[in-house]
């Protein structure tokens, strides 16, 4: 396949998701890098949706485990492996 | 000199445990059906941890069966009720919206000013507002920042549909999350304080 000199808008947004997910060839993010720093409509679309892919990460991480959990767990495998043994 | 003992069950579980917390409750939507969903994991695990070979990636190993455990337990319980139509949702939902509500005026980051707003429970709940498909990919992908291969590992299916299911649940999921924004009146508020322009 033949990599073209520069993206267009749509070239760029077909591949914003894979841009975000860090999942393009080099080349491919080459170009949309370049493509990003003129044009101003592509990069605050790209910023909007990389800020939002970032916030929900974070309230997904932060969710707080209870802090027995590992010791309610253990408790319960604990109990399974003594009925095992009887 | 004697090899050293493999790691114990409990302690790798240990290790991955608050990673594997996120992920059940942004497949189940809340803290106590993740609670007996990780519960019910752990012991399915423990009892197979002798299938598992030391030194290979336990947490790969351990997520796929919890992601099994979780599809089961759906099975059993019939299919959950969706709230919000998700198939329409557009590419750039949340930033077509937030500008049409007048969120991007005066403000540099529009994204972060709604996300700061919501809870980490009203997003876990759009996340399991999901069709059960792209629900699974999206949690894996966010909970735990898998790539796409690592996430195609755990289901094992190709890569391929693990990325357009990825790209599919980020549009529904902008819907959801508007829709939450929305009816919790966040929406409400940000737009009353929005700067003139």
């Amino acid at each position: 396949m033949t990599v073209p000199d520069r993206f267009t808008c749509e070239e760029v947004f077909r591949r914003l998701g894979d841009y975000l997910d860090h999942a393009l060839s080099p080349e491919e993010l080459r170009l949309v890098r370049e493509h990003l720093e003129i044009c101003s409509m592509c990069a605050s679309e790209y910023r909007f949706e990389s800020s939002l892919m970032d916030g929900i990460r974070a309230k997904v991480q932060q969710t707080g485990m209870p802090a027995d959990l590992l010791q309610r767990i253990t408790s319960l495998l604990r109990t399974e492996d003594e009925a095992g043994e009887e | 000199m004697e090899p050293s003992r493999p790691p114990s069950f409990e302690s790798l579980l240990g290790e991955i445990l608050s990673r594997a917390y996120s992920m059940a409750c942004s497949l189940t939507g809340n803290r106590s059906d993740a609670e007996d969903l990780l519960q019910d994991a752990a012991l399915r695990a423990f009892r197979a941890f002798d299938t598992f070979t030391p030194g290979t990636n336990f947490k790969a190993w351990f997520f796929k069966i919890l992601t099994n455990c979780h599809f089961e337990r759906h099975r059993r319980s019939g299919s959950r009720p969706e709230t919000v139509d998700l198939d329409d949702a557009s590419d750039l939902y949340l930033y077509q919206r937030t500008a049409e509500a007048g969120l991007h005026q005066g403000c540099d980051d529009p994204a972060s000013l709604v996300m700061s707003k919501m809870t980490a429970e009203q997003v876990m709940s759009a996340i399991a507002a999901l069709p059960e498909e792209f629900r699974v990919v999206a949690t894996l992908h966010f909970a735990d920042d898998m790539t796409y291969q690592e996430v195609a590992e755990v289901l094992g299916c190709p890569v391929g549909t693990v990325r357009s299911r990825l790209h599919r649940s980020r549009k529904m999921l902008q819907k959801c999350l508007w829709s939450i924004a929305e009816k919790s009146g966040i929406v409400g508020e940000l737009t009353a304080r929005r700067v003139p322009a």
